[in-house]
């Protein structure tokens, strides 16, 4: 997502007519650009990825002309044939291999409009362009440097220019050290030892894609003729690119001008063509549309529709890089028809609710521990191998980790529960006693499945007091035992996180399903706790396991 | 003057010492709740008042240790950056998200792509660990506390103080008396969690409305959680900062999705046979093998899809899932590494999206919210994206409650098997938790305040859910 500032008067101007503030904030969100705020004249506009022509406001303005009814259809931009051309050579293949080229002519370019324009190139580098790798944007003021360009890849020490915002000659090597853009983008020139230039017919340096470019060719407000250079990794976004920047100037009144690049001439704005099946329309939208209310609609997204058949032909502008199905279609039409205008209906769907029955187990253990006196917790399912080991004094045993957790409370998924109720004692230190928590939730484990780990539903308590003891955690399990109808066999086993001769396991037909004990000093201490405690932790879905 | 047996007996000992605190009553024998009943009856009748007394002691957390002994992540970081370690990919075996989070926050770096460069701000702080310094000298600041690096612990000592009133009173005029009217220690009792309440309600509506129970594991491979789902593998909600990978267990085996894993990659490719134009990039298997933990039960959805189609089950199918996901964020007042989502789906031949508006403002209803919309948004795996918003009478404003759509031709046709219509919402309940329970940091919603808990009333909507 991509926050923008835009200037209310100039968006008015582009749209031909004020729009009053109100309705753009109440009704502009309601074409997929969310209005924040308007103060003064900046407005806060926030722009979904599926949108970089939005990142504008020529490209703004343009979609609300439509939106709003006042100048609906496809816009169509006049492109003259142009003399200007790029030579690749075939040196940028590995590097970065594709390049696309337009020149707008007669431009009249203030400080704001040139900040806009700027504004456009950093959200399309940091969203589209996937922070420049993807993509990166050149504009030059045209009348600095010769034609023909060649776009080629050199050696880092044998070529050198004055970049932007630095007042010498640098070699592209020191731009990347030095230059503030250049360790910020070095990343994606890291495996290369050749980097990508434009270069003009007298050899001097355009752009450093995905860099910098040559203060020579800087655009300021004298400038009236830009040649725009679009550098990629993929072909495809590159071209959107393209199109979206020399329609975005061509609002501002620019005349585009076609450029032969590597004999191939660009901009190339032909509208893409789709059908849009009408009776697919209305069975996937529920909307009972005439095909003249669903043109209308798609005129009222930019785009150029005609009736054909039982079928909607459907042009859509080059600037678009977001409809890739009909579905997507589709949307534009309810978009236009406004979601606030579509009734809602619940069909007739016959069929059972369900839940899990380990989920109903659950919930009958949650109201037997309620009953019983204890306090639901609701914890962090991450912790750290500290806490759920060393502080409860076990051996390390198998637990998944995260590989890139940001602190080490995100280093493991706990694959038990009763560490997550110390950790609850430890929070609640402040509060008189006793304390009794209890827990029904999953951890995980790690087992031989074809992901290699999964969930398992478990339940614990803990109780914390004075002359709190072994007795108070072995009454709970008899609650357990009583109100879920199950019979325990409790044998006495020493697990270290308990006190030596009070600790067990818990047995359920035979089969091991849980823990119970007092916990040994170390442990109380380990989680700074001033009062014994005691608790069991079981394996719910074992139980219900075998109990069916 | 009439007075219960307990207030008659604190009267008496306050008599003989003028004030004692709680504790020093316990320690004489007397029960606390009593006491607690005496006081309350005893300041009824103006014969004593009860003061509290505040101490806070602030102390360093593990974290706050670490910083404290070692050093912040941040400044470690620019340390490093100074040194000449300016690629992110040197940095790593620093904490780097903290670091790099805390560093723009101060304004002391600049950074995208791989290389972090200092602000002059940046270079300034170079000198002195001024965090480090502070939690030294103990000089503890609440930016410290929202961090996690300290710790506030309020002990409150309640004391028993006699008035002029009381010490007039001559206990031998006193009658003993039974009162109906005092207020009584309110006991501690079994209570479930706030949150697992509204979540428990909010399963009860949706079963109500005849769905069924889906669950899912925590760690998927990357295939369920975004692959399946039309996402891109250069999309950015990959990234490493967003996404949790796993070490262990690695890599998942792909088979049991058998040619679905051909499909998926076909539509990535070029769209299959969706009709799609597809992503145009060259898909890896290797990438969609590795294990997230996922971050949104929307996995669960794309996975029963699976399930639908390999069970042969009969359709239409309505769907639901409440369960924990995780984003990669650092933790602080507003944000969690996990976070509870309350997915649906409803799959079906003959479903459009005004019964997708139908499900959802059905379920806001009962939820309590009269007034809902839909605003249009983004998402790669549904069309007709967009985000659910209710009207907050009380606070009146516009909610965000989570995301809806269709899903993508792209999404249903390669994990269904067949083309069919599949209505899907992911909902989040934690700010209605968050106002219920009236608490502003996030981190409460996990931390089980006994306080906390028990003082928040049971939740329903606020119009009983009426319809």
């Amino acid at each position: 997502m991509a926050n923008l500032e835009i200037d209310k008067r100039e968006f008015d101007q582009l749209v031909g007519e004020s729009i009053d503030n109100q309705k753009m904030i109440e009704e502009g969100s309601m074409l997929g650009a969310h209005w924040h705020r308007i103060e003064g004249n900046v407005c806060e506009v926030e722009t979904y990825p599926n949108r970089p022509d939005l990142l504008s406001v020529e490209g703004l303005a343009r979609a609300y002309r439509g939106f709003f009814d006042i100048d609906t259809g496809r816009e169509k931009y006049d492109i003259q044939k142009g003399d200007l051309k790029v030579e690749v050579d075939e040196s940028v293949e590995d590097v970065r291999p594709h390049i696309g080229g337009a020149v707008v002519r007669g431009l009249e370019l203030s400080k704001k409009k040139i900040n806009g324009l700027i504004q456009l190139q950093e959200k399309m580098h940091e969203t589209m362009g996937r922070r420049r790798d993807k993509l990166a944007i050149g504009l030059h003021d045209l009348s600095t440097v010769e034609a023909p360009f060649t776009y080629k890849a050199v050696e880092p020490e044998k070529v050198s220019f004055k970049p932007l915002e630095y007042d010498k000659h640098m070699q592209l090597g020191e731009i990347l050290d030095e230059h503030e853009k250049g360790q910020k983008y070095a990343w994606i020139l890291e495996d290369e030892d050749r980097y990508p230039i434009i270069e003009d017919s007298e050899g001097k340096v355009l752009s450093f894609p995905p860099i910098i470019n040559n203060q020579l060719t800087e655009v300021d407000s004298e400038t009236t003729d830009i040649f725009i250079d679009v550098t990629g990794k993929h072909r495809e976004t590159v071209m959107k690119a393209l199109n979206i920047l020399t329609t975005a100037l061509s609002e501002r009144g620019g005349q585009i001008e076609s450029v032969t690049v590597d004999g191939e001439k660009m901009p190339d704005l032909t509208p893409e063509e789709m059908e849009l099946d009408i009776e697919y329309f209305r069975d996937i939208s529920g909307l009972d549309l005439e095909p003249e209310e669903i043109v209308k609609r798609l005129e009222m997204m930019k785009h150029e529709a005609k009736k054909k058949g039982d079928k909607i032909k459907v042009k859509i502008p080059a600037y678009r890089n977001d409809i890739i199905h009909q579905y997507d279609l589709i949307e534009e039409v309810v978009i236009a028809h406004r979601y606030d205008n579509i009734e809602p209906e619940v069909p007739e769907v016959d069929q059972m609710a369900s839940v899990k029955p380990i989920q109903d187990f659950a919930d009958r253990i949650r109201d037997v521990m309620t009953g019983a006196g204890a306090l639901e917790a609701n914890t962090f399912y991450l912790s750290s191998k500290e806490k759920i080991f060393e502080m409860m004094e076990i051996e390390e045993n198998e637990v998944a980790e995260v590989a890139n957790a940001s602190g080490e409370e995100q280093e493991v998924v706990r694959n038990w529960l009763l560490p997550s109720l110390f950790q609850t004692l430890h929070d609640n230190r402040h509060h008189s006693y006793p304390q009794t928590f209890f827990e029904v939730s999953d951890v995980v484990e790690l087992d031989n499945s074809r992901v290699g780990a999964s969930n398992k539903k478990k339940m614990a308590y803990i109780v914390t007091g004075n002359e709190k003891d072994y007795t108070d955690a072995r009454a709970i399990l008899q609650v357990l035992e009583r109100d879920l109808g199950l019979e325990f066999d409790v044998q006495e086993k020493y697990r270290s996180c308990f006190k030596e001769s009070r600790s067990a396991a818990v047995y359920f037909k035979d089969k091991r399903v849980g823990i119970i004990g007092e916990f040994s000093e170390e442990v109380i201490e380990n989680w700074e706790l001033s009062y014994p405690a005691a608790g069991l932790e079981l394996d719910v879905e074992k139980i219900l396991e075998l109990k069916e | 003057m009439k007075l219960s047996s307990q207030a008659i007996d604190i009267l008496e000992q306050l008599k003989k010492h003028g004030r004692r605190t709680v504790e020093e009553l316990e320690n004489e024998g007397f029960d606390q709740s009593m006491v607690n009943r005496a006081a309350i009856e005893l300041q009824d009748k103006g014969l004593a008042e009860v003061e509290e007394e505040e101490t806070v002691t602030r102390y360093l957390t593990e974290t706050g240790k670490k910083v404290a002994a070692e050093g912040s992540p941040e400044h470690k970081l620019i340390e490093r950056v100074e040194e000449g370690d300016k690629s992110l990919s040197k940095l790593q075996d620093l904490n780097l998200d903290v670091a790099l989070g805390k560093a723009r926050q101060k304004n002391w770096i600049e950074i995208q792509g791989g290389s972090v460069a200092l602000t002059d701000k940046g270079k300034n702080a170079l000198e002195e660990d001024d965090l480090k310094k502070r939690l030294n000298e103990e000089d503890f600041m609440q930016v410290h506390e929202d961090r996690g690096l300290v710790e506030a612990e309020i002990e409150v000592t309640r004391i028993l103080v006699l008035t002029e009133k009381g010490e007039d009173l001559e206990l031998e005029k006193v009658e003993e008396d039974f009162n109906v009217e005092a207020q009584v220690q309110t006991p501690r009792i079994g209570k479930k969690h706030f949150y697992k309440e509204i979540l428990d309600f909010a399963q009860e509506k949706f079963v109500e409305m005849g769905f069924q129970e889906m669950t899912g594991d925590f760690i998927v491979p990357s295939f369920l959680n975004f692959d399946a789902l039309y996402t891109a593998q250069d999309h950015p909600a990959r990234d490493l900062h967003d996404t949790f990978f796993m070490k262990t267990p690695e890599k998942s085996d792909l088979s049991e999705y058998g040619d679905k894993v051909q499909h998926v990659k076909e539509t990535h490719e070029d769209g299959w046979t969706t009709g799609s134009k597809g992503w145009g990039y060259d898909w890896s298997e290797q990438e969609a093998s590795r294990n997230v933990l996922r971050t949104h039960t929307t996995a669960v959805s794309a996975r029963r899809l699976h399930e639908i189609d390999i069970n042969e089950e009969e359709l239409p199918k309505k769907l639901f899932c409440i369960g924990r996901n995780f984003r990669n964020e650092t933790v602080d007042r507003t944000h969690l590494p996990g976070f509870i989502q309350l997915d649906g789906i409803v799959v079906g031949k003959n479903l459009n999206y005004r019964n997708l508006k139908g499900y959802l403002s059905e379920f806001f209803e009962k939820m309590g919210y009269e007034e809902f919309r839909l605003i249009p948004s983004y998402y790669p795996y549904t069309e007709m994206s967009t985000e659910v918003q209710v009207y907050d009478e009380e606070e009146d404003e516009w909610l965000g409650m989570g995301g809806a759509g269709l899903f993508r031709p792209e999404v249903v046709k390669p994990m269904l098997g067949f083309e069919a219509t599949v209505l899907a919402w992911g909902l989040g309940l934690g700010r209605v938790a968050m106002k219920a329970a009236e608490i502003e940091d996030i981190r409460e919603l996990y931390r089980n305040d006994i306080e906390i808990l028990e003082e928040t009333p049971k939740w329903r909507p606020h119009n009983g859910g009426e319809q």
